[in-house]
C-alpha cells in the first residue's frame, strides 16, 4: 500500500536534484583578456581590421586556418631530423611539422607531422582513413597485419604503409607512419604523384629513423 | 489510513531493510567497479553511485537494471534515523552509541551533499601569470564573447548540456539567435578535402575542418573532443554557421552589427572576485637524485579592492583554502613552468571530518563506559571474594 507513495516521493527527489544541476546561460562581464598565444612557429595575426558589408560578418585577421592551433598532443612531444632538401612550410591548423619535397617537372609531395589525443581509433581505423583518401576500398581487420609494417627504433614502435592510388591519369601514392606516444597518436604522412612519392621512400624511411622521444626529464 | 503509516514505519525501521541495504550497497561497489573499464571512474561514479536508478543503454534503450547509489544510501538514512526515533531510548550508558550512529549519519548526508555540490576545477599557471578563473575538468561551454569595448568583455555562456539537447538560445545580449545545428560529444578534427563532402560551416574555420564523430571514451589517460556546428541567426544578415570544438584552441572571430565578437567552445570557467599569480613554481628533488621531494606553487592572491594583497605557498597536502575553495598541488607541465592547481568547491566539505570525528568520540566513550564498568564490577566481584 506504500510503495506508490514510497517510489512517486524519491522520483519528484530525483527530479529536483536532477534540476539543481547547473544547466544555465550565463552572462557576465569580466576585464579584457589575452587570447591564448600562438605558437612561434605559427604564423601570427596582423593588426589589419576586417572589413566587410555593413553588418554583415567577416572573417576576422588571424581566423585564418594557419593562424589556428589545434589541440593536438601537449608536452615537448616527438622530435625528428628532415632531410636539408625538404622545405619547411607554415604549419597548418594540426600540424606539428609540414614540409613540401620537390621532384622534377614541378611535381610536389606534401609530407604532414600531426598529433591527436588517444588513440584516433586505432591502427586498423586510420588505415583504412588513409585507403580512402586515395579511394581504395578498406581492408578487413585480418589483413591489417599483412598490410602494415612495424619499424622499431629509438625505443618507438612506428606502423608503416605504402599505399598506391588506383587513379590512372594522376596516380598518387602515400606513405603514412603512426605512433602512440605520451597518450596521443603521431602521423606521418607523404602523399603526392607516385612517382616522385616512390623516389622519396627511401629518404621517408630514412626520415622515420630520426624520430624519437626526448630524453627523459626528471621526474 | 493508520495501517499505511504503520506499514511505512515498520518499513523504514526494520532491520531487515538494513541487512538488505548493505548487501545492495557492497554488490553496488562490486558491479560498479567492473564496469570501470567501461565507463572509467568518473563515469561509474555519476552511472552507479551519484543516481537513485542504474540505467544500462540496451540497443539504444535505457533500462533500470539497479538501484542507484543515492536511493541505497538515501535509504540506509532514512532506515537509520527512523530506527533511532522509533527504538532509540536515550540514557548515559548509551550516548556512545547515539555519537557514533550520528556521525554515521552525518557522513551519509556529507556524501550525498559532495555529490551535489561539489565541483573540481583546474587553473594552469605559468611563471608570472594572473587568472581570477578557473577551468572544469569535465563540463565545456560555448562562450560568446562581446569585444568589442577596450577595456572589458561582454560574455555569454551555453553549457554544453543545452548543446548536446541541440536547444536554440536567444539571449537578451545577443543581437542573434543560437541554433544548434550538429553537436558531436566527441569527434577527430581534420582537415577538409578540397573536393570532400559540403561542410555545414558557412564561415570561420569549419570551411577548411571537418569534424568526424567519435565514439565518447571513458579512458583516464583520453579525452573527448566536442564539436558543435552553431548557427548565428538574425532577422538581416545571419553571422553565418560555425564549427567550433574544444580541440580549436584559439577563438573564431566576426564582425556583426557593429560590434566585435568571438566564439569558442572551452572549459567552463567559474571567475571569483581574487586574483592568483604564480610567482614560482618549485621542483625540488632529493639531493644526488631525480627522485622528487617536493612540488610547491608560490601564488600571490590579491582582490580588486587591496583588502588582500598576500603570499601563500602551495604544496603537496597543505592546500590553500581560500573564499570557500580549496586550491591543491595537482601537477605541473611546461618544463617546470606551469603549475596545475586542482580548485575544489566543496560547501560540505567539513562534514566528513565532523562525522569522523564524532564517530571516533562516540566509540571512545562506548568502549570508556563499557570499560569502567567492567573494572568496576571486577573490584566489587574481588572485594566481595576478599570479604568472603
Amino acid at each position: 500500500m506504500y510503495r506508490p507513495t514510497l517510489r512517486s516521493t524519491l522520483l519528484s527527489l530525483s527530479l529536483l536534484i536532477a534540476a539543481c544541476r547547473d544547466s544555465n546561460v550565463d552572462a557576465y562581464r569580466v576585464p579584457k583578456e589575452k587570447d591564448v598565444a600562438l605558437r612561434d612557429t605559427v604564423a601570427t595575426a596582423t593588426s589589419t581590421p576586417a572589413t566587410g558589408p555593413a553588418g554583415a560578418p567577416v572573417a576576422a585577421p588571424g581566423a585564418g586556418m594557419a593562424g589556428t592551433p589545434v589541440a593536438t598532443a601537449s608536452g615537448p612531444g616527438l622530435s625528428w631530423t628532415a632531410p636539408a632538401a625538404w622545405q619547411s612550410k607554415p604549419l597548418g591548423a594540426m600540424r606539428k611539422g609540414s614540409y613540401n619535397i620537390t621532384g622534377e617537372a614541378g611535381a610536389s609531395a606534401d609530407l604532414s607531422i600531426t598529433a591527436f589525443p588517444g588513440a584516433v581509433g586505432g591502427e586498423f581505423a586510420n588505415v583504412n582513413r588513409w585507403r580512402g583518401q586515395l579511394g581504395l576500398a578498406p581492408i578487413a581487420e585480418a589483413d591489417l597485419t599483412s598490410a602494415v609494417t612495424h619499424l622499431s627504433q629509438n625505443g618507438l614502435t612506428l606502423t608503416f604503409v605504402d599505399l598506391a592510388g588506383t587513379e590512372a591519369a594522376n596516380p598518387q601514392r602515400m606513405l603514412g607512419a603512426m605512433v602512440p606516444y605520451d597518450g596521443a597518436m603521431w602521423f606521418f604522412k607523404l602523399s603526392g604523384p607516385d612517382a616522385l612519392v616512390v623516389a622519396t621512400r627511401p629518404a621517408f624511411l630514412e626520415f622515420l629513423k630520426t624520430v624519437k622521444a626526448p630524453a627523459p626529464a626528471n621526474p | 489510513m493508520k495501517t499505511i503509516l504503520r506499514d511505512i514505519r515498520d518499513f523504514c525501521v526494520s532491520l531487515k531493510l538494513t541487512v538488505a541495504l548493505l548487501v545492495l550497497g557492497m554488490l553496488l561497489v562490486f558491479a560498479a567497479t567492473l564496469d570501470q573499464t567501461n565507463l572509467g571512474i568518473w563515469g561509474i561514479q555519476q552511472k552507479w553511485f551519484r543516481s537513485f536508478v542504474v540505467f544500462q543503454d540496451v540497443r539504444g534503450v535505457g533500462l533500470p537494471i539497479y538501484p542507484g547509489g543515492y536511493l541505497i544510501g538515501g535509504l540506509l538514512l532514512i532506515n537509520l534515523v527512523a530506527a533511532h526515533i522509533d527504538r532509540f531510548k536515550f540514557n548515559w550508558r548509551k550516548a556512545g552509541i547515539f555519537l557514533t550512529h550520528a556521525g554515521l549519519i552525518l557522513l551519509l548526508v556529507g556524501e550525498l551533499l559532495s555529490g551535489l555540490w561539489q565541483e573540481d576545477f583546474n587553473m594552469r599557471l605559468s611563471n608570472g601569470d594572473t587568472k581570477n578563473y578557473a577551468e572544469s575538468y569535465r563540463f565545456n561551454e560555448l562562450a560568446i564573447t562581446d569585444t568589442t569595448d577596450p577595456s572589458f568583455d561582454d560574455v555569454v555562456t551555453i553549457p554544453e548540456t543545452l548543446l548536446a539537447r541541440h536547444e536554440s538560445v536567444q539571449h537578451p545580449k545577443l543581437p542573434f539567435r543560437v541554433v544548434i545545428k550538429a553537436y558531436y560529444p566527441n569527434s577527430l578534427l581534420q582537415m577538409r578535402a578540397a573536393d570532400g563532402p559540403p561542410s555545414l560551416a558557412t564561415a570561420g574555420l569549419g570551411l577548411g575542418i571537418v569534424a568526424a564523430p567519435q565514439p565518447v571514451t571513458y579512458k583516464q589517460d583520453e579525452s573527448n573532443t566536442p564539436t558543435a556546428y552553431v548557427e548565428f541567426t538574425a532577422p538581416d544578415a545571419s553571422p553565418g554557421t560555425f564549427l567550433v570544438s574544444t580541440g580549436l584552441v584559439e577563438p573564431q572571430r566576426f564582425n556583426y552589427a557593429g560590434r566585435s565578437w568571438k566564439i569558442t567552445l572551452r572549459a567552463k570557467r567559474i571567475y571569483r572576485p581574487f586574483s592568483l599569480t604564480l610567482l614560482k613554481f618549485n621542483h625540488d628533488s632529493y639531493a644526488g637524485t631525480d627522485i622528487p621531494k617536493n612540488f610547491s606553487s608560490r601564488i600571490r592572491i590579491t582582490t580588486p579592492d587591496g583588502r588582500d594583497d598576500r603570499e601563500v605557498l602551495i604544496y603537496m597536502n597543505n592546500p590553500l583554502r581560500y573564499a570557500g575553495l580549496t586550491f591543491y598541488q595537482a601537477g605541473f607541465e611546461n618544463n617546470d613552468r606551469t603549475t596545475i592547481l586542482q580548485v575544489v568547491r566543496n560547501p560540505s566539505w567539513v562534514l566528513p571530518y565532523v562525522a569522523c570525528s564524532l564517530m571516533a568520540l562516540g566509540l571512545l566513550g562506548q568502549f570508556g563506559i563499557h570499560l569502567v564498568g567492567f573494572v568496576q564490577k571486577r573490584r566489587a566481584k574481588s572485594f566481595v571474594a576478599a570479604v568472603a
